[in-house]
């Protein structure tokens, strides 16, 4: 019982102190093994440093999920503390005065935050339908994909282990009932509540990125740019214009650029070995694919 | 078998009984000392009674040994061997003998007809445990089925729940087999079970399948056997070290394992003399994804002086590697607690990282006792005697070969960085199969990090040093 309190009092007073040099956010491996919600998050937190302009290395684990304090990922170390999913970051950044949304009202912010619930009640359950209920999609990507660092049987244990778990999750939400149709257009009424809140903007509020920005962008930019065997979620997203503007001047923005301009030489020393790579990196090939789209 | 007193058999037949009834005559009864290893005796027949679903072709091996016997004593002992024989199946529950003279056209006059009485056990047992622990309470239930097919077959399978998220189960066949008329025996079990490792900071379930053989052979008694095991490794809270951390999530390990044991003690827990030696490898890496080559050895040698007194000397070391990377924390050799380096806590020397102890690939650990009885003797030849007072030494390291420098550099690592404790304490015998100390214990050095008890310590458990 004792840490549930430690945990938030050394974290307050860890907030005090500087941002350390070591920061690393812990993550699958993107080519064979990540999935696309994890995928999604783990682009949303990376987003969201960029855009703080923190530095921090990308460290990739094929067991990061049974690393994450929370299971599940992204986490990051942040000297002596481990946080994980971008809400509790977001707040761990916050103390340490960084802000992206101060520039914000207090009508505004709510609105934020209720967009922000909008995604993480739609998207995300959605990916995880897709990924783990969606029967082709299960069978030909995420079961192989979920499998891949076990060695025979666990490749087909842990896998099928998983889908009862997210089965449940669903089933508990409600989700777990709808038809693949029902989940598309769930998707679509989300995209179209985003779509009109963007219009013509670079952001979704202000002319200043903030968090909503950040999460949005993982979400869609990793939809879109994830070949999967049914690419409907992907095609919804693509019907919105503006949103697909929004996610290549993100993606231009906060990714390309930064990692044009000032990672080239810890490239090299990750590529040395152990799995370690920096910001932005292994989204190599999705920018191709994106561009390509 | 000394002397037997046995009675003269009557010599004007049958008919005198009635005499002695109406007359109310005592019958003196002459007693005559025979010396039975001069009786010439002669087992004709042996029969067993109460055989139902066992078969008869794997018990009556058992009793070939008594045709041999040659006089009086030397039958009454091998029937006394060959009921241990029987018993020892493991499928009876009771076992009675009865000897008889021979009778019939056959019979000789120093003719012997041996009879044993045998209820087999039931067909099902079953069993229900409650257990308190530490941090967890378990209640398990268990099923046994002795002798299923009539030549000792045994299905045995046991479920634990515990007020935590410790569930766990195992099932285990074993089947007996004779190589060169010695008992050897084949088993195969699916188990699961979990348990937390609160000093390294990690809990661990594992979920595997085994096929054991056991044998003997002139160098002791072996164990052969292949494991399967998916092992989940998770951390017990937000404190534990990063370290071990990293090391969280499922492997599959496939290992070969060989163990034999030679045990000459004349008794498991306080021996008085006799040696003990144990020696195992185990070679993970037939496919799953752990890969490590592992010794372990361990040697006890006792001796008795004047007065009772008992010097013991334990040694075990270890050393393992791993074939493709780094070993893994649950596979790692751990030195400390209170009954193998007393004065350190369990688990409590060798490598750790923020309060978790990370274990090591190389051990070597031992302890030199005096033992002598209890001042005064209180209860002797009876209670006392599962009572112990001990004065002990015990050393200690657990330290990570580096392959890269020399043998001397690695030993030299071993002796500069050693544990020792001294300290005295009482050892109880927990029915001849564990032991409980309570000890108060010195240490006299130890290394920066390590988790030190010195003072009063106690301990329970099977193995000791």
């Amino acid at each position: 019982m004792a840490s549930l309190i430690e945990q938030p009092i050394a974290v307050e007073l860890g907030a005090s102190e500087p941002w350390p040099d070591n920061v690393c956010l812990f993550q699958p491996y993107e080519n064979k093994q990540i999935l696309l919600p994890d995928a999604a998050s783990c682009v949303s937190v990376r987003t969201f440093l960029n855009m703080c302009g923190l530095k921090y290395t990308v460290e990739l684990r094929n067991n990061a999920e049974n690393m994450s304090p929370s299971g599940i990922v992204p986490f990051m170390k942040i000297g002596p503390f481990l946080i994980s999913e971008l809400d509790p970051i977001i707040a761990f950044i916050n103390t340490k005065g960084h802000h992206l949304s101060d520039n914000l009202n207090d009508s505004e912010r709510a609105e934020m935050r209720a967009y922000m619930s909008l995604i993480d009640k739609v998207m995300v359950n959605a990916e995880l339908y897709l990924t783990w209920c969606e029967t082709t999609t299960y069978t030909e990507v995420t079961k192989i994909r979920y499998g891949s660092p076990y060695p025979w049987p666990l490749n087909i244990i842990l896998p099928w282990k998983r889908q009862m778990e997210i089965g449940r999750k669903l089933k508990a939400l409600g989700w777990a009932q709808k038809t693949y149709e029902e989940v598309c257009e769930e998707v679509r009424t989300c995209c179209s509540a985003l779509s009109e809140r963007l219009g013509n903007q670079q952001y979704f509020f202000g002319n200043r990125p903030s968090e909503i920005d950040a999460l949005v962008f993982g979400h869609l930019f990793t939809i879109l740019s994830t070949s999967q065997p049914k690419m409907d979620l992907a095609h919804i997203v693509g019907e919105f214009e503006n949103l697909a503007a929004f996610c290549i001047h993100i993606d231009n923005k906060y990714f390309t650029e930064i990692w044009r301009n000032d990672s080239t030489a810890e490239i090299q020393r990750h590529q040395e070995g152990n799995g370690q790579t920096s910001n932005g990196e292994n989204s190599d090939d999705s920018f191709v694919k994106l561009n390509g789209d | 078998m000394g002397v037997v007193y046995a009675k003269e058999l009557p010599s004007n037949g049958p008919n005198q009984v009635d005499d002695s009834h109406s007359q109310h005559e005592v019958v003196e009864r002459e007693e005559v000392e025979v010396d039975l290893a001069k009786t010439p005796a002669h087992v004709q027949k042996v029969h067993i009674d109460g055989l139902g679903r066992t078969k008869n072709d794997f018990v009556t091996d058992e009793v070939d040994e008594l045709f041999k016997a040659e006089n009086f004593e030397d039958m009454i002992k091998k029937c006394a061997e060959t009921k241990m024989k029987l018993n020892n199946l493991g499928i009876f529950k009771k076992i009675s003998i009865l000897v008889d003279t021979s009778k019939g056209e056959k019979a000789r006059p120093d003719g012997y007809e041996v009879t044993f009485k045998v209820e087999e056990m039931r067909r099902v047992g079953g069993t229900l445990n409650t257990h308190v622990g530490t941090n967890d309470g378990t209640v398990s239930v268990g099923a046994k089925l002795p002798n299923i097919f009539g030549r000792g077959e045994k299905f045995d399978a046991t479920y634990t729940y515990g007020t935590k998220n410790t569930v766990g189960y195992n099932a285990t066949f074993r089947r007996p087999l004779k190589i060169n008329k010695k008992w050897s025996s084949v088993s195969s079990s699916i188990y699961r079970y979990s348990g937390d490792f609160p000093w390294s900071g990690y809990s661990e379930t594992n979920t595997g399948i085994d096929l054991n053989f056991n044998f003997k052979s002139i160098f002791g008694d072996h164990a052969l056997g292949w494991d399967g095991v998916w092992r989940d490794l998770g951390c017990i809270n937000r404190q534990t070290a990063f370290v071990v951390r990293e090391q969280c999530g499922h492997t599959l390990k496939s290992s070969l394992k060989h163990t034999v044991v030679q045990d000459h003690r004349d008794n498991k827990i306080l021996p008085n003399h006799g040696s003990y030696l144990r020696i195992t490898e185990e070679f993970a890496g037939l496919g799953g994804d752990v890969q490590f080559l592992k010794h372990d050895m361990e040697l006890q040698l006792n001796r008795s002086f004047i007065l009772d007194t008992v010097l013991q000397l334990c040694l075990a070391g270890g050393v393992m590697k791993g074939l493709h990377g780094k070993t893994m924390l649950n596979d790692r050799f751990y030195v400390g607690g209170p009954l193998t380096l007393r004065g350190f806590n369990l688990r409590g020397a060798g490598p750790n990282s923020d309060g978790n102890s990370l274990g090591a690939e190389t051990y070597l650990c031992g302890g030199l006792h005096m033992y002598t009885p209890l001042p005064f003797r209180p209860g002797k030849g009876g209670f006392g005697e599962l009572f112990r007072t001990h004065f002990f030494v015990n050393a200690g390291n657990a330290v990570n070969v580096d392959f890269n420098t020399t043998a001397i550099e690695n030993l030299q690592q071993l002796v500069d960085t050693v544990r020792l404790t001294y300290g005295m304490g009482v050892v109880l015998n927990l029915g001849g199969v564990a032991r409980l100390e309570l000890n108060y214990c010195i240490p006299v050095k130890s290394q920066p990090g390590d988790s030190v008890n010195p003072g009063v310590q106690f301990g329970i458990g099977v193995s000791y040093l």
